[in-house]
Protein backbone atom coordinates (compact mmCIF):
# COMPACT_ATOMS: atom_id res chain seq x y z
CA UNK A 1 0.00 0.00 0.00
CA UNK A 2 1.35 3.39 -0.83
CA UNK A 3 0.80 6.56 1.04
CA UNK A 4 0.20 9.74 -0.81
CA UNK A 5 1.46 13.02 0.51
CA UNK A 6 1.19 16.40 -1.06
CA UNK A 7 4.74 16.78 -2.22
CA UNK A 8 6.02 13.26 -2.67
CA UNK A 9 5.38 10.75 -5.40
CA UNK A 10 4.72 7.18 -4.39
CA UNK A 11 7.85 5.15 -4.75
CA UNK A 12 6.36 2.60 -7.06
CA UNK A 13 4.90 5.03 -9.53
CA UNK A 14 4.12 2.93 -12.51
CA UNK A 15 5.47 3.85 -15.89
CA UNK A 16 3.14 1.53 -17.71
CA UNK A 17 1.97 2.82 -21.06
CA UNK A 18 -1.49 4.32 -21.08
CA UNK A 19 -2.88 1.36 -22.94
CA UNK A 20 -3.15 -0.91 -19.92
CA UNK A 21 -6.63 -1.91 -18.82
CA UNK A 22 -7.45 -1.56 -15.16
CA UNK A 23 -11.16 -2.29 -15.09
CA UNK A 24 -13.12 -4.28 -17.63
CA UNK A 25 -16.90 -4.44 -17.67
CA UNK A 26 -18.48 -7.06 -19.90
CA UNK A 27 -22.17 -7.36 -20.68
CA UNK A 28 -23.22 -5.93 -17.36
CA UNK A 29 -26.93 -5.94 -16.68
CA UNK A 30 -28.61 -4.89 -13.46
CA UNK A 31 -32.23 -5.38 -12.50
CA UNK A 32 -33.83 -3.57 -9.58
CA UNK A 33 -37.37 -4.25 -8.53
CA UNK A 34 -38.30 -5.75 -11.86
CA UNK A 35 -36.85 -2.89 -13.90
CA UNK A 36 -33.77 -3.22 -16.01
CA UNK A 37 -31.54 -0.35 -14.92
CA UNK A 38 -28.47 -1.34 -16.93
CA UNK A 39 -28.42 -3.36 -20.15
CA UNK A 40 -25.34 -5.01 -21.58
CA UNK A 41 -22.83 -2.42 -20.52
CA UNK A 42 -19.41 -2.92 -22.06
CA UNK A 43 -16.68 -0.60 -20.98
CA UNK A 44 -12.96 -0.47 -20.26
CA UNK A 45 -11.16 1.92 -17.92
CA UNK A 46 -7.49 2.32 -18.68
CA UNK A 47 -4.78 2.86 -16.11
CA UNK A 48 -3.84 6.46 -15.52
CA UNK A 49 -6.92 7.79 -17.27
CA UNK A 50 -9.60 10.10 -16.10
CA UNK A 51 -12.63 8.32 -17.47
CA UNK A 52 -15.87 10.25 -17.43
CA UNK A 53 -19.27 8.60 -17.20
CA UNK A 54 -22.08 10.78 -18.42
CA UNK A 55 -25.75 10.49 -19.17
CA UNK A 56 -29.11 12.00 -18.29
CA UNK A 57 -30.70 11.61 -14.88
CA UNK A 58 -31.94 8.11 -14.27
CA UNK A 59 -29.53 6.65 -16.81
CA UNK A 60 -28.06 4.23 -14.28
CA UNK A 61 -24.74 5.94 -13.61
CA UNK A 62 -24.90 5.63 -9.84
CA UNK A 63 -26.09 2.03 -10.20
CA UNK A 64 -23.07 1.32 -12.36
CA UNK A 65 -20.78 2.87 -9.75
CA UNK A 66 -22.40 0.81 -7.03
CA UNK A 67 -22.04 -2.35 -9.06
CA UNK A 68 -18.35 -1.68 -9.42
CA UNK A 69 -18.13 -1.11 -5.68
CA UNK A 70 -19.65 -4.50 -5.10
CA UNK A 71 -22.66 -5.71 -3.23
CA UNK A 72 -25.05 -5.17 -6.10
CA UNK A 73 -26.44 -8.29 -7.75
CA UNK A 74 -25.71 -8.20 -11.44
CA UNK A 75 -25.33 -10.25 -14.58
CA UNK A 76 -22.16 -10.00 -16.60
CA UNK A 77 -18.59 -9.56 -15.53
CA UNK A 78 -16.78 -6.79 -13.69
CA UNK A 79 -13.09 -7.55 -13.86
CA UNK A 80 -10.44 -5.73 -11.85
CA UNK A 81 -6.96 -6.04 -13.24
CA UNK A 82 -5.04 -5.07 -10.19
CA UNK A 83 -3.84 -6.50 -6.88
CA UNK A 84 -6.66 -8.10 -4.96
CA UNK A 85 -5.86 -6.30 -1.74
CA UNK A 86 -6.01 -2.86 -3.28
CA UNK A 87 -8.87 -0.68 -2.33
CA UNK A 88 -11.21 1.16 -4.56
CA UNK A 89 -11.42 4.75 -3.44
CA UNK A 90 -15.03 5.91 -3.41
CA UNK A 91 -16.42 9.40 -3.06
CA UNK A 92 -20.21 9.25 -3.20
CA UNK A 93 -22.38 12.09 -4.35
CA UNK A 94 -24.52 12.06 -1.26
CA UNK A 95 -23.52 10.71 2.09
CA UNK A 96 -26.31 10.42 4.58
CA UNK A 97 -25.32 10.72 8.17
CA UNK A 98 -26.58 12.08 11.43
CA UNK A 99 -25.39 15.68 11.61
CA UNK A 100 -25.71 15.81 15.36
CA UNK A 101 -23.05 13.19 16.08
CA UNK A 102 -20.05 14.98 17.61
CA UNK A 103 -17.43 13.81 15.17
CA UNK A 104 -14.74 16.12 13.84
CA UNK A 105 -12.85 15.75 10.59
CA UNK A 106 -9.88 14.58 12.66
CA UNK A 107 -12.07 11.97 14.39
CA UNK A 108 -13.50 10.87 11.06
CA UNK A 109 -10.12 10.11 9.60
CA UNK A 110 -8.76 8.70 12.85
CA UNK A 111 -11.40 6.01 13.10
CA UNK A 112 -10.57 5.00 9.57
CA UNK A 113 -6.85 4.96 9.95
CA UNK A 114 -6.04 3.64 13.40
CA UNK A 115 -6.77 0.39 15.16
CA UNK A 116 -6.65 1.63 18.73
CA UNK A 117 -9.98 3.01 19.89
CA UNK A 118 -10.09 6.72 19.45
CA UNK A 119 -11.07 7.42 23.04
CA UNK A 120 -7.97 5.68 24.38
CA UNK A 121 -5.34 7.38 22.27
CA UNK A 122 -4.09 10.91 22.14
CA UNK A 123 -4.79 12.74 18.94
CA UNK A 124 -1.31 14.16 18.58
CA UNK A 125 0.28 11.12 17.01
CA UNK A 126 -2.20 10.72 14.23
CA UNK A 127 -2.94 14.38 13.82
CA UNK A 128 0.18 15.11 11.83
CA UNK A 129 -0.59 12.33 9.42
CA UNK A 130 -4.19 13.46 9.06
CA UNK A 131 -3.03 16.99 8.35
CA UNK A 132 -0.87 15.73 5.53
CA UNK A 133 -3.72 13.71 4.08
CA UNK A 134 -6.09 16.67 4.24
CA UNK A 135 -3.47 18.86 2.58
CA UNK A 136 -3.86 16.88 -0.64
CA UNK A 137 -7.34 18.30 -1.03
CA UNK A 138 -6.52 21.66 0.58
CA UNK A 139 -8.63 20.93 3.62
CA UNK A 140 -6.15 20.96 6.51
CA UNK A 141 -7.93 23.94 7.99
CA UNK A 142 -11.01 21.78 8.48
CA UNK A 143 -9.31 19.33 10.80
CA UNK A 144 -11.13 20.35 13.99
CA UNK A 145 -14.42 21.22 12.41
CA UNK A 146 -17.41 19.06 13.18
CA UNK A 147 -18.41 17.03 10.14
CA UNK A 148 -22.04 17.98 10.65
CA UNK A 149 -21.15 21.64 10.16
CA UNK A 150 -19.21 21.41 6.92
CA UNK A 151 -20.55 22.79 3.69
CA UNK A 152 -21.16 20.50 0.73
CA UNK A 153 -17.89 21.37 -0.92
CA UNK A 154 -15.87 21.09 2.27
CA UNK A 155 -17.30 17.69 3.06
CA UNK A 156 -16.62 16.53 -0.48
CA UNK A 157 -12.97 17.53 -0.11
CA UNK A 158 -12.70 15.60 3.16
CA UNK A 159 -14.29 12.56 1.54
CA UNK A 160 -11.85 12.79 -1.33
CA UNK A 161 -8.96 12.96 1.13
CA UNK A 162 -10.11 9.82 2.91
CA UNK A 163 -10.59 8.01 -0.39
CA UNK A 164 -6.94 8.65 -1.21
CA UNK A 165 -5.58 7.11 1.96
CA UNK A 166 -4.31 4.48 1.35
CA UNK A 167 -3.78 5.30 -2.29
CA UNK A 168 -6.30 3.26 -4.27
CA UNK A 169 -5.81 1.68 -7.67
CA UNK A 170 -8.89 3.41 -8.95
CA UNK A 171 -10.89 6.32 -7.61
CA UNK A 172 -14.64 6.41 -8.16
CA UNK A 173 -16.14 9.88 -8.00
CA UNK A 174 -19.87 10.33 -8.17
CA UNK A 175 -20.68 13.88 -9.29
CA UNK A 176 -17.68 15.47 -7.59
CA UNK A 177 -18.57 19.01 -8.58
CA UNK A 178 -22.28 19.03 -7.84
CA UNK A 179 -23.53 21.17 -4.98
CA UNK A 180 -20.21 22.98 -5.00
CA UNK A 181 -19.50 26.58 -5.94
CA UNK A 182 -17.39 27.55 -8.93
CA UNK A 183 -14.22 28.09 -6.98
CA UNK A 184 -14.65 24.68 -5.37
CA UNK A 185 -15.25 23.09 -8.75
CA UNK A 186 -12.09 24.68 -10.12
CA UNK A 187 -10.08 23.45 -7.16
CA UNK A 188 -11.44 20.00 -7.73
CA UNK A 189 -10.47 20.04 -11.34
CA UNK A 190 -6.92 21.10 -10.50
CA UNK A 191 -6.72 18.38 -7.87
CA UNK A 192 -7.91 15.68 -10.24
CA UNK A 193 -5.39 16.80 -12.83
CA UNK A 194 -2.60 16.64 -10.28
CA UNK A 195 -3.67 13.24 -9.08
CA UNK A 196 -3.61 11.87 -12.59
CA UNK A 197 -0.52 13.63 -13.90
CA UNK A 198 1.71 13.52 -10.87
CA UNK A 199 0.54 10.39 -9.13
CA UNK A 200 -0.72 8.25 -11.96
CA UNK A 201 -4.10 7.74 -10.34
CA UNK A 202 -6.90 6.22 -12.40
CA UNK A 203 -10.21 8.01 -11.95
CA UNK A 204 -13.70 7.05 -12.98
CA UNK A 205 -16.02 9.94 -12.50
CA UNK A 206 -19.68 10.56 -13.03
CA UNK A 207 -20.23 14.13 -14.08
CA UNK A 208 -22.56 16.63 -15.64
CA UNK A 209 -20.25 19.54 -16.24
CA UNK A 210 -19.50 18.98 -19.90
CA UNK A 211 -16.83 21.63 -20.18
CA UNK A 212 -14.94 20.25 -17.22
CA UNK A 213 -15.21 16.81 -18.73
CA UNK A 214 -13.95 17.97 -22.10
CA UNK A 215 -10.95 19.57 -20.39
CA UNK A 216 -10.21 16.77 -18.01
CA UNK A 217 -11.24 13.41 -19.36
CA UNK A 218 -9.12 11.04 -21.37
CA UNK A 219 -12.13 9.01 -22.31
CA UNK A 220 -15.87 9.44 -22.09
CA UNK A 221 -18.61 6.84 -21.86
CA UNK A 222 -22.19 7.91 -22.11
CA UNK A 223 -24.92 5.62 -20.90
CA UNK A 224 -28.66 5.68 -20.86
CA UNK A 225 -29.37 2.21 -19.58
CA UNK A 226 -27.03 1.00 -22.28
CA UNK A 227 -23.86 2.44 -23.73
CA UNK A 228 -24.68 5.30 -26.09
CA UNK A 229 -21.18 6.53 -26.76
CA UNK A 230 -17.71 5.42 -25.80
CA UNK A 231 -14.70 7.28 -27.07
CA UNK A 232 -12.33 10.19 -26.66
CA UNK A 233 -13.72 13.57 -25.59
CA UNK A 234 -12.57 15.13 -28.86
CA UNK A 235 -15.25 13.18 -30.64
CA UNK A 236 -17.79 15.03 -28.54
CA UNK A 237 -16.67 18.44 -29.65
CA UNK A 238 -19.13 19.05 -32.34
CA UNK A 239 -22.47 20.78 -32.63
CA UNK A 240 -25.42 18.71 -31.48
CA UNK A 241 -23.39 15.75 -30.27
CA UNK A 242 -23.47 16.76 -26.63
CA UNK A 243 -27.17 17.56 -26.67
CA UNK A 244 -27.85 14.00 -27.73
CA UNK A 245 -26.09 12.62 -24.74
CA UNK A 246 -27.25 15.02 -22.04
CA UNK A 247 -30.61 16.50 -21.36
CA UNK A 248 -30.99 20.13 -22.36
CA UNK A 249 -30.43 21.68 -18.92
CA UNK A 250 -26.75 20.72 -18.85
CA UNK A 251 -25.71 23.24 -21.46
CA UNK A 252 -26.54 26.23 -19.24
CA UNK A 253 -24.29 25.22 -16.37
CA UNK A 254 -21.21 25.45 -18.54
CA UNK A 255 -21.88 28.85 -20.09
CA UNK A 256 -19.74 30.85 -17.73
CA UNK A 257 -16.81 28.46 -17.44
CA UNK A 258 -13.86 29.60 -19.44
CA UNK A 259 -12.36 27.34 -22.12
CA UNK B 1 -13.14 -13.62 48.83
CA UNK B 2 -16.10 -11.34 48.40
CA UNK B 3 -17.10 -11.91 52.01
CA UNK B 4 -13.80 -10.48 53.15
CA UNK B 5 -14.46 -7.41 51.02
CA UNK B 6 -17.93 -7.00 52.48
CA UNK B 7 -16.57 -7.23 56.00
CA UNK B 8 -13.92 -4.65 55.22
CA UNK B 9 -16.32 -2.14 53.73
CA UNK B 10 -18.95 -2.86 56.36
CA UNK B 11 -16.29 -2.12 58.92
CA UNK B 12 -15.51 1.24 57.38
CA UNK B 13 -19.20 2.05 57.39
CA UNK B 14 -19.70 1.26 61.03
CA UNK B 15 -16.69 3.41 61.85
CA UNK B 16 -18.23 6.33 60.03
CA UNK B 17 -15.85 6.54 57.02
CA UNK B 18 -18.69 5.55 54.75
CA UNK B 19 -22.45 6.10 54.96
CA UNK B 20 -24.06 3.61 57.34
CA UNK B 21 -26.07 1.94 54.59
CA UNK B 22 -22.88 0.21 53.54
CA UNK B 23 -23.10 -1.93 56.60
CA UNK B 24 -25.59 -3.87 54.54
CA UNK B 25 -24.03 -6.34 52.16
CA UNK B 26 -26.65 -5.86 49.48
CA UNK B 27 -25.73 -2.19 49.23
CA UNK B 28 -22.08 -2.99 48.82
CA UNK B 29 -22.97 -5.42 46.10
CA UNK B 30 -25.20 -2.86 44.51
CA UNK B 31 -22.48 -0.22 44.54
CA UNK B 32 -19.95 -2.60 43.05
CA UNK B 33 -22.48 -3.48 40.36
CA UNK B 34 -23.16 0.20 39.75
CA UNK B 35 -19.45 0.93 39.31
CA UNK B 36 -19.05 -1.96 36.89
CA UNK B 37 -22.13 -1.42 34.79
CA UNK B 38 -22.06 2.39 34.71
CA UNK B 39 -19.08 2.80 32.38
CA UNK B 40 -20.31 0.02 30.10
CA UNK B 41 -23.70 1.63 29.67
CA UNK B 42 -22.14 4.97 28.90
CA UNK B 43 -19.71 3.56 26.38
CA UNK B 44 -22.21 1.40 24.58
CA UNK B 45 -24.69 4.25 24.67
CA UNK B 46 -22.58 6.40 22.36
CA UNK B 47 -22.90 3.82 19.61
CA UNK B 48 -26.58 3.12 20.32
CA UNK B 49 -27.40 6.80 19.97
CA UNK B 50 -25.34 7.16 16.80
CA UNK B 51 -26.85 4.08 15.22
CA UNK B 52 -30.30 5.04 16.40
CA UNK B 53 -30.87 1.78 18.22
CA UNK B 54 -32.69 3.22 21.23
CA UNK B 55 -36.02 1.67 20.45
CA UNK B 56 -34.33 -1.57 19.56
CA UNK B 57 -32.64 -1.68 22.95
CA UNK B 58 -35.99 -1.43 24.68
CA UNK B 59 -37.12 -4.61 22.98
CA UNK B 60 -34.18 -6.52 24.37
CA UNK B 61 -35.05 -5.29 27.82
CA UNK B 62 -38.64 -6.39 27.34
CA UNK B 63 -37.40 -9.85 26.53
CA UNK B 64 -36.27 -10.18 30.12
CA UNK B 65 -39.63 -11.44 31.34
CA UNK B 66 -39.60 -14.27 28.84
CA UNK B 67 -35.96 -14.91 29.60
CA UNK B 68 -36.66 -15.37 33.29
CA UNK B 69 -39.64 -17.61 32.55
CA UNK B 70 -37.65 -19.79 30.20
CA UNK B 71 -34.84 -20.01 32.70
CA UNK B 72 -37.29 -21.13 35.37
CA UNK B 73 -38.72 -23.64 32.94
CA UNK B 74 -35.31 -25.19 32.58
CA UNK B 75 -34.85 -25.41 36.30
CA UNK B 76 -32.67 -22.41 36.94
CA UNK B 77 -32.95 -20.80 40.36
CA UNK B 78 -35.31 -17.83 40.61
CA UNK B 79 -32.54 -15.39 41.33
CA UNK B 80 -30.14 -16.68 38.73
CA UNK B 81 -31.84 -17.44 35.44
CA UNK B 82 -28.68 -16.60 33.52
CA UNK B 83 -29.05 -18.99 30.63
CA UNK B 84 -32.68 -18.12 30.09
CA UNK B 85 -32.05 -14.38 30.19
CA UNK B 86 -28.92 -14.23 28.10
CA UNK B 87 -30.14 -16.93 25.75
CA UNK B 88 -33.56 -15.49 25.04
CA UNK B 89 -32.49 -11.87 24.87
CA UNK B 90 -29.67 -12.73 22.48
CA UNK B 91 -32.06 -14.65 20.27
CA UNK B 92 -34.51 -11.76 20.21
CA UNK B 93 -31.74 -9.28 19.46
CA UNK B 94 -30.20 -11.28 16.65
CA UNK B 95 -33.57 -12.15 15.12
CA UNK B 96 -34.62 -8.53 15.14
CA UNK B 97 -31.39 -7.43 13.52
CA UNK B 98 -31.91 -10.06 10.87
CA UNK B 99 -35.49 -8.93 10.22
CA UNK B 100 -34.45 -5.28 10.25
CA UNK B 101 -31.88 -5.89 7.55
CA UNK B 102 -34.10 -8.01 5.38
CA UNK B 103 -37.53 -6.53 5.75
CA UNK B 104 -39.06 -3.73 3.74
CA UNK B 105 -41.00 -2.51 6.72
CA UNK B 106 -39.52 0.51 8.41
CA UNK B 107 -37.34 -0.20 11.41
CA UNK B 108 -39.80 1.66 13.56
CA UNK B 109 -42.63 -0.65 12.59
CA UNK B 110 -40.69 -3.85 13.00
CA UNK B 111 -39.47 -2.88 16.42
CA UNK B 112 -42.86 -1.60 17.51
CA UNK B 113 -44.42 -4.91 16.59
CA UNK B 114 -41.81 -7.01 18.34
CA UNK B 115 -41.61 -4.78 21.40
CA UNK B 116 -45.20 -5.35 22.42
CA UNK B 117 -45.19 -9.01 21.45
CA UNK B 118 -42.14 -9.80 23.51
CA UNK B 119 -43.55 -8.11 26.59
CA UNK B 120 -46.92 -9.84 26.28
CA UNK B 121 -45.29 -13.17 25.62
CA UNK B 122 -43.09 -12.68 28.64
CA UNK B 123 -45.95 -12.06 31.03
CA UNK B 124 -47.81 -15.03 29.60
CA UNK B 125 -44.79 -17.30 29.96
CA UNK B 126 -44.10 -16.17 33.48
CA UNK B 127 -47.64 -16.88 34.62
CA UNK B 128 -47.65 -20.27 32.91
CA UNK B 129 -44.33 -21.30 34.36
CA UNK B 130 -44.90 -20.07 37.90
CA UNK B 131 -48.60 -20.95 37.97
CA UNK B 132 -49.54 -17.60 39.39
CA UNK B 133 -49.10 -13.95 38.70
CA UNK B 134 -46.58 -12.76 41.20
CA UNK B 135 -46.56 -9.02 40.83
CA UNK B 136 -43.44 -8.61 42.92
CA UNK B 137 -41.48 -10.88 40.68
CA UNK B 138 -42.63 -8.99 37.62
CA UNK B 139 -41.95 -5.69 39.34
CA UNK B 140 -38.48 -6.81 40.22
CA UNK B 141 -37.70 -7.70 36.64
CA UNK B 142 -39.13 -4.53 35.20
CA UNK B 143 -37.80 -2.06 37.73
CA UNK B 144 -34.77 -3.76 39.21
CA UNK B 145 -34.45 -5.71 42.43
CA UNK B 146 -31.29 -4.90 44.22
CA UNK B 147 -32.09 -7.21 47.10
CA UNK B 148 -31.91 -10.23 44.80
CA UNK B 149 -28.48 -9.30 43.47
CA UNK B 150 -26.28 -12.25 44.36
CA UNK B 151 -22.56 -12.81 44.44
CA UNK B 152 -23.00 -14.87 41.31
CA UNK B 153 -24.56 -11.90 39.60
CA UNK B 154 -21.63 -9.77 40.66
CA UNK B 155 -19.07 -12.24 39.38
CA UNK B 156 -20.97 -12.55 36.11
CA UNK B 157 -21.07 -8.78 35.89
CA UNK B 158 -17.35 -8.48 36.53
CA UNK B 159 -16.54 -10.99 33.85
CA UNK B 160 -18.97 -9.39 31.42
CA UNK B 161 -17.49 -5.97 32.12
CA UNK B 162 -13.98 -7.05 31.33
CA UNK B 163 -14.91 -9.05 28.25
CA UNK B 164 -17.36 -6.54 26.83
CA UNK B 165 -15.08 -3.65 27.70
CA UNK B 166 -12.16 -5.16 25.83
CA UNK B 167 -14.22 -6.15 22.82
CA UNK B 168 -15.87 -2.76 22.74
CA UNK B 169 -12.50 -1.04 22.61
CA UNK B 170 -11.46 -3.42 19.89
CA UNK B 171 -14.36 -2.66 17.55
CA UNK B 172 -15.18 0.90 18.52
CA UNK B 173 -13.56 2.70 15.62
CA UNK B 174 -15.05 0.35 13.08
CA UNK B 175 -18.55 0.25 14.50
CA UNK B 176 -18.55 4.04 14.72
CA UNK B 177 -17.71 4.26 11.04
CA UNK B 178 -20.48 1.79 10.23
CA UNK B 179 -22.85 3.81 12.40
CA UNK B 180 -21.83 6.95 10.58
CA UNK B 181 -22.45 5.52 7.12
CA UNK B 182 -22.40 1.81 6.22
CA UNK B 183 -21.71 2.38 2.54
CA UNK B 184 -18.58 4.33 3.28
CA UNK B 185 -17.51 1.69 5.80
CA UNK B 186 -17.93 -0.97 3.15
CA UNK B 187 -15.92 1.08 0.66
CA UNK B 188 -13.08 1.07 3.17
CA UNK B 189 -13.08 -2.68 3.42
CA UNK B 190 -15.14 -3.15 6.58
CA UNK B 191 -17.96 -5.65 6.97
CA UNK B 192 -20.92 -3.62 8.23
CA UNK B 193 -23.27 -6.57 8.69
CA UNK B 194 -20.84 -8.61 10.75
CA UNK B 195 -19.88 -5.62 12.87
CA UNK B 196 -23.51 -4.80 13.51
CA UNK B 197 -24.28 -8.29 14.76
CA UNK B 198 -21.14 -8.23 16.88
CA UNK B 199 -22.16 -4.97 18.48
CA UNK B 200 -25.73 -6.16 19.05
CA UNK B 201 -24.35 -9.14 21.00
CA UNK B 202 -22.21 -6.84 23.16
CA UNK B 203 -25.13 -4.53 23.75
CA UNK B 204 -27.42 -7.39 24.74
CA UNK B 205 -24.89 -8.62 27.27
CA UNK B 206 -24.70 -5.14 28.79
CA UNK B 207 -28.50 -4.84 28.93
CA UNK B 208 -29.00 -8.22 30.58
CA UNK B 209 -26.17 -7.60 33.04
CA UNK B 210 -27.79 -4.38 34.22
CA UNK B 211 -31.29 -5.77 34.71
CA UNK B 212 -31.12 -6.38 38.43
CA UNK B 213 -29.76 -2.96 39.12
CA UNK B 214 -31.97 -0.91 36.83
CA UNK B 215 -34.75 -3.11 35.53
CA UNK B 216 -35.88 -4.06 32.06
CA UNK B 217 -38.19 -1.12 31.58
CA UNK B 218 -35.61 1.48 32.46
CA UNK B 219 -32.31 0.12 31.22
CA UNK B 220 -32.90 1.86 27.91
CA UNK B 221 -32.78 5.18 29.71
CA UNK B 222 -29.30 4.55 31.03
CA UNK B 223 -28.05 3.63 27.61
CA UNK B 224 -29.49 6.62 25.83
CA UNK B 225 -29.71 9.52 28.26
CA UNK B 226 -26.04 9.85 29.33
CA UNK B 227 -24.93 9.73 25.70
CA UNK B 228 -27.62 12.21 24.71
CA UNK B 229 -26.56 14.53 27.49
CA UNK B 230 -22.94 14.23 26.47
CA UNK B 231 -23.86 15.15 22.93
CA UNK B 232 -25.09 18.50 24.17
CA UNK B 233 -21.78 19.64 25.53
CA UNK B 234 -18.92 17.89 23.74
CA UNK B 235 -16.95 18.85 20.68
CA UNK B 236 -15.39 15.63 19.48
CA UNK B 237 -15.68 11.88 19.62
CA UNK B 238 -13.18 11.34 22.41
CA UNK B 239 -15.04 13.71 24.71
CA UNK B 240 -18.32 12.15 23.65
CA UNK B 241 -17.30 8.72 24.92
CA UNK B 242 -15.71 9.88 28.18
CA UNK B 243 -18.44 12.31 29.16
CA UNK B 244 -21.06 9.68 28.41
CA UNK B 245 -19.20 7.21 30.63
CA UNK B 246 -18.88 9.75 33.44
CA UNK B 247 -22.57 10.64 33.25
CA UNK B 248 -23.75 7.05 33.28
CA UNK B 249 -21.43 6.10 36.15
CA UNK B 250 -22.56 9.08 38.21
CA UNK B 251 -26.15 8.08 37.47
CA UNK B 252 -25.72 4.52 38.63
CA UNK B 253 -23.61 5.22 41.72
CA UNK B 254 -25.26 8.40 42.98
CA UNK B 255 -28.67 7.02 42.01
CA UNK B 256 -28.03 3.90 44.02
CA UNK B 257 -26.90 5.88 47.06
CA UNK B 258 -29.99 8.05 46.94
CA UNK B 259 -32.28 5.06 46.48
CA UNK B 260 -31.13 3.77 49.84
CA UNK B 261 -32.80 6.78 51.40
CA UNK B 262 -36.21 6.20 49.86
CA UNK B 263 -38.36 3.12 49.44
CA UNK B 264 -38.11 3.42 45.68
CA UNK B 265 -36.53 0.81 43.39
CA UNK B 266 -32.95 1.70 42.56
CA UNK B 267 -33.74 1.79 38.85
CA UNK B 268 -36.14 4.69 39.17
CA UNK B 269 -33.76 6.86 41.18
CA UNK B 270 -30.86 6.07 38.86
CA UNK B 271 -33.00 7.16 35.95
CA UNK B 272 -33.93 10.38 37.73
CA UNK B 273 -30.28 11.23 38.33
CA UNK B 274 -29.43 10.64 34.70
CA UNK B 275 -32.35 12.82 33.66
CA UNK B 276 -31.18 15.63 35.92
CA UNK B 277 -27.76 15.44 34.33
CA UNK B 278 -29.31 15.58 30.90
CA UNK B 279 -31.41 18.65 31.62
CA UNK B 280 -28.38 20.19 33.23
CA UNK B 281 -26.45 19.82 29.99
CA UNK B 282 -29.31 21.38 28.06
CA UNK B 283 -29.11 24.44 30.24
CA UNK B 284 -25.34 24.58 30.08
CA UNK B 285 -25.23 24.08 26.35
CA UNK B 286 -24.86 27.77 25.47
CA UNK B 287 -21.90 28.00 27.83
CA UNK B 288 -20.03 25.36 25.89
CA UNK B 289 -20.27 27.43 22.75
CA UNK B 290 -21.64 24.74 20.52
CA UNK B 291 -20.75 25.96 17.11
CA UNK B 292 -20.44 24.21 13.87
CA UNK B 293 -23.42 21.93 13.97
CA UNK B 294 -26.27 23.22 11.91
CA UNK B 295 -29.16 21.01 10.97
CA UNK B 296 -29.85 20.50 7.34
CA UNK B 297 -26.42 21.17 5.91
CA UNK B 298 -24.86 18.56 3.71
Amino acid sequence: MQTLTADKKPLSLNNDPAGVNLLEIEDLSVFLGGNQILKNINMVVKKGHIHALIGPNGAGKTTLMRSIMGGMPHQGIIRFLFRSNSLIGYVPQLLEFDHSVPITVCDFLSIMLQEKPIFLTGSRSIRKKISEILAITESEHLIDRLIGGLSGGEFRRVLLAQALEPLPEILLLDEPASNVDEYGAMLFEQMLNRLRDEHGLTILMVGHDIKMILRLADRVTSINRKVMFDGSPDELKGPGKVAELFDGSMATSTDNVEE
Amino acid sequence: MLDALYELIGGWASQGYLPSIFEHTFMIRGMLAAMLIGPLLGGVGTVVVTKKLSFFTQTIGNGALSGVAIGLLFGEPVEGTFAGLYGFCLIVALLMTFVKNRSRLSNDTVIGVVLAQVLGFGIFMLVVVTNNFNIHQVEGILFGSLITLTDNDLMALAVASVVVGLLFCFIFNRIMLVAFNPILAKARGLRPVFLEYFFIVLMTIVVVASLKLIGALLVLVLIVVPAAGAQNIVNNLRQFVWVSIVFSTISTTVGLLLSALFPIPSGAVIVLVSSLLFYGTLMLKPLFGKSGIQQGQV
